[in-house]
């Protein structure tokens, strides 16, 4: 890998082809090499602050200021960067009982997150109560599987969206938990949901086949995994065919690599999730190319700052 | 224009035009991970920004309501966190009704990992029940109450306070109320919060069952007992008394 990199860092620098407007760069044989770096949260759960130094496992971490350098210093060191999030961004301090959401929203924005998704949490002051924070958000919310017709959310939400880095085209979408006996009824009101495997084959088939995207990403608030027969991450990864990358959330599963499946084309996906209350990010690069000989290699971890 | 000059324009137009996308192949990925602390500083406008809410929240929130001389901790099938929870809804709901004889709350409504000796708080109990769930008393057949207590074996445990049990192959076992053996043909008060009561964490058995609400949060409710505690000088002090435990 690192062998990889240097030749990709040389052949960028000798071959001047660097084009403005982060266009990639050719290598001598007409191969072009861009690389995009995800960077992921999810189930902040209005940890806005740091934990108090109180002796306690997740003490001094975690916080939007510190999180905020974090990723300035990695967009400083990379051109492609996405910074996503996999819901449950409300509730958990009382910044969400006094203010609602509204600097947790304010504080996403300025940091510069492309898209987030909607956790059981984040109708703890009802569909209405998010719609109201959704004015402070300069980021799509994507949610595939939930209907909001008639609800305050109608038409404030989107199933996915397409972003283009460096000449990329990458597909993200949003997958929501089911709502009945998770949330108080009088808080999702008229929200329905549908079952989200066939929502998730359907979308992820159109990114790929009509969207013409090369990377899909999807944002799920399932689970990693569960004991019982629950729909979870494990099993959109294994029962679909065109999700490259699963960003997870809900089961607060703090996973120290990302888990490698076989999907249902004999492809790879990997599933991620980095616990909760923003006391980690979680980092993934991707290296494309413009030709299809993928010799794609297994993911390899390295754990940063930990 | 000569003909080199459009032929560029031309090729600019391609490239920068939306229709046209070159498809792109993953090669390879790697994966990293960070630990959220300062290593990478603190951006100043992020606390300027949270300034005008941190004020007035500090203000309602840093306020000291007891002492806890032990730390708390959120455990399956027990921790102190969620003895000190059920047992504060108990204490409350006991006060409206004597005849209430036990208090369930679900492990997942404990939202806290751990609450350190010191100084409580409201603010922390904020944290720990953020929710604005309130007192509900469900008037349970025994029966009933014998598989709520095995769907609290199959979770692995909840916090409850008047009952124990032990788990034995996912199931609950030598089940007491109030000290006594459970009776299938008794109706039970138990006292438990509005989203169990209407059906949430999959208690759909609850929703039909008769109930009063109350109007009394439970965060309140812990704040109360912590607050009654240092009253009368006393320090919060759980202990694991195993009301619920794993069976040999």
């Amino acid at each position: 890998m690192l062998n990889r990199r240097s030749f990709i860092k040389h052949t960028a620098l000798g071959s001047g082809l660097l084009l403005a407007g982060g266009f990639p760069f050719d290598s001598l044989a007409g191969e072009r090499i861009t690389k995009l770096t995800i960077l992921h949260t999810n189930d902040v759960h209005s940890r806005l602050d740091p934990f108090p130094m109180d002796g306690g496992k997740y003490q001094g971490q975690g916080g939007v200021a510190a999180r905020a350098a974090l990723v300035s210093k990695i967009r400083a060191e990379e051109e492609n960067v996405l910074l996503l999030d996999a819901g449950d961004i409300f509730q958990g301090t009382p910044y969400f009982n006094l203010y609602k959401g509204e600097p947790e929203i304010r504080a996403m924005s300025m940091m510069g997150y492309d898209a987030c998704t909607m956790g059981n949490h984040d109708f703890d002051a009802g569909v209405e109560g998010f719609a109201k924070q959704l004015p402070h958000a300069n980021f799509p919310v994507l949610v595939a599987n939930y209907e909001f017709t008639g609800t305050e959310l109608e038409h404030k939400t989107q199933p996915y969206t397409v972003v283009k880095k460096a000449g990329i085209k990458i597909g993200i979408m949003g997958l929501g938990i089911e709502l009945q006996g998770l949330v108080s009824p009088s808080s999702f009101g008229n929200t329905k949901y549908n079952d989200p495997l066939p929502v998730a084959k359907q979308v992820s088939e159109m990114l790929v086949k009509d969207k013409k995207c090369d990377m899909v990403i999807c944002l799920s608030h399932l689970g990693y995994k569960y004991d019982g027969n629950k729909i979870c991450d494990m099993d959109i990864a294994k029962e679909t065919e065109y999700i490259n990358l699963i960003i997870g959330g809900h089961t607060h599963t703090f996973l120290d690599a990302p888990v490698s499946v076989i999907n249902k084309a004999g492809r790879e996906t990997i599933v991620n999730q980095v616990g909760w209350a923003g006391v980690r990010l979680g980092r993934l690069d991707y290296i494309f190319s413009s030709k299809k000989d993928a010799n794609l290699t297994s993911a390899q971890s390295v754990i940063i700052n930990k | 224009m000569s003909r080199i000059c459009k032929y560029y324009l031309y090729c600019l137009f391609v490239l920068l035009g939306t229709s046209c996308h070159h498809a792109r192949y993953i090669q390879q990925h790697t994966a990293s991970l960070y630990t959220v602390d300062t290593t990478a500083g603190k951006e100043q406008q992020y606390v300027q920004m949270l300034q005008p809410y941190r004020k007035t929240m500090d203000s309602i929130m840093n306020v000291p309501i007891g002492i806890a001389d032990t730390i708390l901790y959120k455990a399956q099938p027990e921790g102190t966190l969620g003895d000190f929870m059920a047992d504060a809804l108990l204490q409350a709901a006991q006060l409206q009704d004597s005849h209430v004889e036990a208090a369930i709350l679900n492990y997942g409504g404990i939202r806290l990992p751990y609450i350190a000796s010191g100084v409580i708080t409201v603010g922390k109990i904020y944290e720990l029940m953020p929710f604005d769930n309130q007192l509900t008393v469900i008037e349970i057949p025994g029966d009933t109450l014998i598989r709520f207590c095995d769907y609290m074996a199959l979770a692995k445990g909840w916090p409850v306070s008047g009952i124990s049990f032990a788990i034995k192959d996912k199931k609950a076992i030598n089940i007491l109320v109030n000290g006594r053996a459970i009776d299938a043909g008794k109706v039970y008060k138990i006292a438990t919060n509005d989203y169990l009561a209407n059906g949430g964490d999959y208690c759909s058995f609850l929703t039909q069952l008769k109930r009063s609400t109350t109007s009394l949060l439970i965060r309140d409710v812990c704040i109360d007992y912590v607050k009654d505690l240092a009253k009368q000088g006393k320090h919060l002090h759980p202990y694991i008394d195993k009301r619920v435990y794993n069976a040999e």
